[in-house]
C-alpha cells in the first residue's frame, strides 16, 4: 500500500471518529467501508472534500436473503473503495448521494429499477432500463424473480406530452446515426436545444441476472457478448475478477498476450470511432478511410484469436492460445504500414478546415465539470483530466510497458476525438513492445470449476474509459453476483449537459465523441 | 412488369440494418461489408436509412422486449415484397442469451425470416454469401403455379410488360 493510499484512510478515520463507520483496509479495492444508512453521507462527503478525482464508480445491488445490499464504489486519485450499506428488504430505503456526489445519480436510478430500492431525493419517474410495460414490483435482479416467470403488460401506447413553445426532435430508437437502438427526445427552441431525456434500455437483455444462471466458463463468452467491439475487456475485467478470488497468478507469458489483445481491440475501436464522427459531420470520405485502415487490424485479431470481432481468447487463468513465432512478422508489418498512414491522419484531425469547424468549441466540458460528473477514458482525458486505470492500478503487463497518458486541454469534442487519434500511435508502440520482449513459459494455468466463496472488484481501461466489474461468489460454479458498469454509461451525463444551449446541427459530433455504445451501457 | 421489377430488385436491392439488442459485433460487420475492402454496392446493395424505401430488413440480436414493437413497426412501414435476414446467431435462436429475462429469443418470433445467417459474428463474407442467395432465390423461376392467376387479369400483366419492354429498349436507343 503506496503511502496515499494510507492517507485516505486516515484521513477517513479523522473525519469518522465516534461513526458507526468499520473500515477493513485491502478488502474489495484498497478498502471496505461497512456502514448504514445516513452515515454514507457523511464518508461520500469525507471522500469527496478529501479529493478532487473522487467520484461514483458505480453502485451496486445485492439481494443478501433478508437485507438488500447497496455498495457504494468510489475512486479517488490513487485508491478505491467500497462502502457496504445493508438495507431491510421489506422497504428499502436510503438517502440519495446525488447532491454530494453528481456522478451518482443515474447508478441510482439503475439500482431503483432493477432492485427496487428507494433514494429519497432522487426519485425514478416511470423505468429506467427496463421496459415501459414492465409489471410493477417486480425487480429482476432479486433472487426470488424467476427470468422465465416474468410476464410483461401489453404494451402502453406512446403519450404525448405538451412541451409549450418547444419542439421535441426524437432521435433514434432507429436512426441513421446510431448504429444501436436508443431514444433521446431533444427539445429545441428555434435551432437551440434545452433540453434532453434520454430513454435506454432498447439492448437490455438481462445480462446480470443471466450470467447467475451460467457457470463461470460459460460466463466468459456470455460476458464478452456485451459488446462486440470491446469484448475483450469484458473478458478480462471479468476473469481478472475471478482470478482474484481464487487466487490465482496468471503466468507471465499470459499477461503478455492478453495485453496485446487488449490493445488491439483499443486500437480497432479507435480507428472505427474517428472514421464515424466523420460520417456524422458529412465527411464520408474519411469514414471510408478510416474503415479501410481498419480492416488489416482485424486480420491481426484473426491471427492472434482465430476470429474477426470477438475474439473468446482470454480464459480464466491465462489465454485460450499462444502467439506463433511466425506470426510476430506478420503482425509487425500491419503496425507498420498503419503507423506510416498515422501522420497523414493526425494532421488531418489537427488541421483540417472541415474537422475543425464542426468539432472545435462544440460539446466543451470544463474540467470542473468532467470531474464532478465523474466522465471516463477519453472523454476525462479530454477534458485534461489524468485518469487511467492503465496508469493508475496497472493490471495485466501494463506496470512493465512504457506508454505516455494523452490528455489535451482544449475540452471539446475536438479535444476528444484528438485523445483518440494520439492513443492510437501509443497501442501500436504498446503493442510492439510487448511482442519484443514477451517472457518465455507457459500461457496459462489450471483452474478449478468451483470458486470459493469470496468477492472481488476491477476495474479495466476498455477504449471508452474505465470498465468495472463486481463478482461475488457463494463456493460454487455459478456466481452469486456479477455487476458490470460500463464507460458509456458514466460519460452520458457529459452529453446530457454539453449539449444544452448548442445548436442542433451539433447534437450528433458531440453525441459521437463520447464514442457511445450501448450493448454495453443497457447490457 | 414483374421481370422489371424482380431485375431492379435484385440488381440493387435496398437494406435497411436494424439491431434489436445485438452485442455491436454483427452490427459492426455490417458496416464493414459497405467500406472499402468488402464494398457490397458493387452488387447494388444499398444501406437504405428509411424502412419505406427499403426492400431487405437485416435485423441482428435477438429481439428485447422494448425493440420488438419498433422491430414490427419498422416492418409494417416496408413496401411489399419485403424480405427480412436474421443476422447471427442472437437473431436466429436467441444464442447466448437464450434465457435472459430481457429477450423474447429470435427475429422468427415475431417476424417471418426469409433467410438466417448464423455466426457470432458471421463474417463479412458469410454475409455476403448469404444476401446473394437471397437474391438468386427471387431471380429463380417461381415454382410451379403456387399462385393462380385469373384469366382476366393475365393479358393486363403482359400489355404492361411489353410497353415496359418498349420503354427499356427506348432508353437503349438514347444511350447508342
Amino acid at each position: 500500500m503506496s503511502n496515499n493510499e494510507i492517507s485516505i484512510l486516515q484521513v477517513l478515520e479523522d473525519k469518522l471518529r465516534g461513526k458507526s463507520v468499520q473500515i477493513v483496509p485491502g478488502q474489495l479495492g484498497t478498502a471496505s467501508v461497512k456502514t448504514s444508512a445516513g452515515p454514507h453521507r457523511d464518508v461520500i462527503k469525507a471522500l469527496v472534500d478529501a479529493d478532487e478525482k473522487t467520484a461514483i464508480t458505480s453502485i451496486t445491488g445485492i439481494d443478501l436473503g433478508t437485507n438488500i445490499g447497496v455498495f457504494y464504489h468510489v475512486r479517488t486519485s490513487n485508491a478505491f473503495l467500497t462502502i457496504q450499506v445493508e438495507l431491510p428488504k421489506e422497504k428499502p430505503q436510503i438517502q440519495t448521494i446525488n447532491d454530494i456526489a453528481p456522478s451518482a445519480a443515474l447508478h441510482e436510478l439503475e439500482v431503483s429499477d432493477l432492485l427496487g430500492v428507494e433514494f429519497e431525493g432522487n426519485p425514478r419517474s416511470g423505468h429506467f432500463v427496463l421496459p415501459e410495460n414492465w409489471p410493477d414490483g417486480v425487480y429482476p435482479l432479486r433472487k426470488d424473480v424467476k427470468a422465465s416467470e416474468v410476464k410483461l403488460n401489453p404494451p402502453s401506447p406512446e403519450v404525448k406530452s405538451d412541451e409549450g413553445n418547444l419542439v421535441k426532435i426524437i432521435i433514434g430508437p432507429q436512426h441513421p446515426a446510431l448504429l444501436e437502438p436508443e431514444k433521446f427526445a431533444v427539445l429545441v427552441e428555434g435551432e437551440t436545444v434545452k433540453a434532453v431525456e434520454p430513454r435506454i434500455g432498447y439492448v437490455h437483455r438481462g445480462v446480470e441476472k443471466a450470467s447467475e444462471a451460467r457457470t463461470y466458463l460459460q460466463d466468459v463468452y456470455l460476458v464478452e457478448r456485451i459488446c462486440g467491439i470491446c469484448n475483450s475487456c469484458h473478458a478480462t475485467a471479468f476473469v481478472e475478477s475471478v482470478e482474484k478470488i481464487l487466487k490465482t497468478e496468471v503466468p507471465p507469458r499470459g499477461k503478455y498476450i492478453r495485453t496485446i489483445i487488449l490493445e488491439v481491440n483499443r486500437l480497432h475501436s479507435h480507428l472505427l470511432t474517428l472514421g464515424h464522427a466523420g460520417l456524422e459531420i458529412g465527411y464520408e470520405t474519411l469514414f471510408q478511410y478510416f474503415w479501410r485502415d481498419r480492416e488489416p487490424i482485424m486480420d491481426i485479431t484473426e491471427i492472434l484469436t482465430g476470429n474477426r470481432v470477438i475474439s473468446s481468447s482470454i480464459a480464466i487463468g491465462g489465454v485460450r492460445r499462444d502467439v506463433k513465432e511466425t506470426d510476430v512478422p506478420k503482425i509487425k508489418t500491419v503496425l507498420n504500414d498503419l503507423r506510416k498512414k498515422l501522420p497523414f491522419y493526425t494532421q488531418l484531425y489537427r488541421d483540417e478546415p472541415s474537422i475543425r469547424a464542426r468539432m472545435q468549441n462544440v460539446g466543451v466540458l470544463k474540467r470542473e465539470d468532467a470531474l464532478k460528473l465523474g466522465v471516463v477514458g477519453p472523454v476525462a482525458r479530454g477534458s485534461n483530466v489524468n485518469i487511467d486505470v492503465r496508469k493508475d492500478e496497472p493490471y495485466e503487463a501494463y506496470g512493465e510497458i512504457p506508454f505516455k497518458v494523452i490528455t489535451k486541454d482544449a475540452c471539446d469534442t475536438w479535444a476528444r476525438m484528438n485523445v483518440r487519434m494520439d492513443e492510437v500511435e501509443e497501442s501500436i508502440k504498446i503493442i510492439e513492445y510487448a511482442l519484443d520482449n514477451m517472457p518465455s513459459g507457459p500461457y496459462r494455468v489450471k483452474t478449478p470449476r468451483v470458486v470459493p466463496a469470496g468477492e472481488a472488484v476491477n476495474r479495466v481501461e476498455a477504449p471508452r474509459g474505465e470498465l468495472f466489474y463486481y463478482v461475488k461468489s457463494n463456493g460454487t460454479a455459478f456466481p452469486e453476483r456479477v455487476k458490470v458498469r460500463t464507460p458509456t454509461f458514466a460519460n452520458i451525463p457529459a452529453f446530457l449537459t454539453t449539449a444544452i444551449g448548442e445548436s442542433i446541427a451539433d447534437v450528433p459530433p458531440n453525441f459521437v465523441s463520447l464514442d457511445p455504445c450501448f450493448s454495453c451501457t443497457d447490457r | 412488369m414483374k421481370k422489371i421489377t424482380t431485375w431492379a430488385r435484385v440488381k440493387s436491392p435496398w437494406v435497411i440494418h436494424f439491431n434489436s439488442g445485438a452485442c455491436n459485433g454483427c452490427d459492426i460487420e455490417i458496416v464493414a461489408l459497405l467500406t472499402p475492402k468488402y464494398d457490397v454496392e458493387r452488387f447494388g446493395i444499398k444501406l437504405e436509412p428509411a424502412p419505406r424505401q427499403a426492400d431487405v430488413l437485416l435485423v441482428t440480436g435477438g429481439v428485447t422486449h422494448q425493440c420488438a414493437e419498433r422491430l414490427k413497426r419498422i416492418y409494417d412501414q416496408m413496401p411489399q415484397p419485403k424480405f427480412v435476414v436474421a443476422i447471427g446467431a442472437c437473431a436466429c435462436s436467441g444464442g447466448v442469451f437464450q434465457g435472459a429475462y430481457g429477450i423474447l429469443g429470435g427475429v422468427d418470433k415475431i417476424l417471418p425470416v426469409n433467410a438466417y445467417i448464423p455466426g457470432c459474428p458471421p463474417r463479412p463474407e458469410a454475409l455476403i454469401d448469404g444476401v446473394v442467395k437471397l437474391l438468386n432465390a427471387l431471380q429463380a423461376p417461381p415454382a410451379p403455379a403456387p399462385v393462380q392467376e385469373k384469366a382476366s387479369s393475365a393479358p393486363k400483366a403482359e400489355v404492361i410488360e411489353s410497353e415496359a419492354q418498349k420503354v427499356e429498349e427506348a432508353k437503349s436507343d438514347v444511350k447508342q
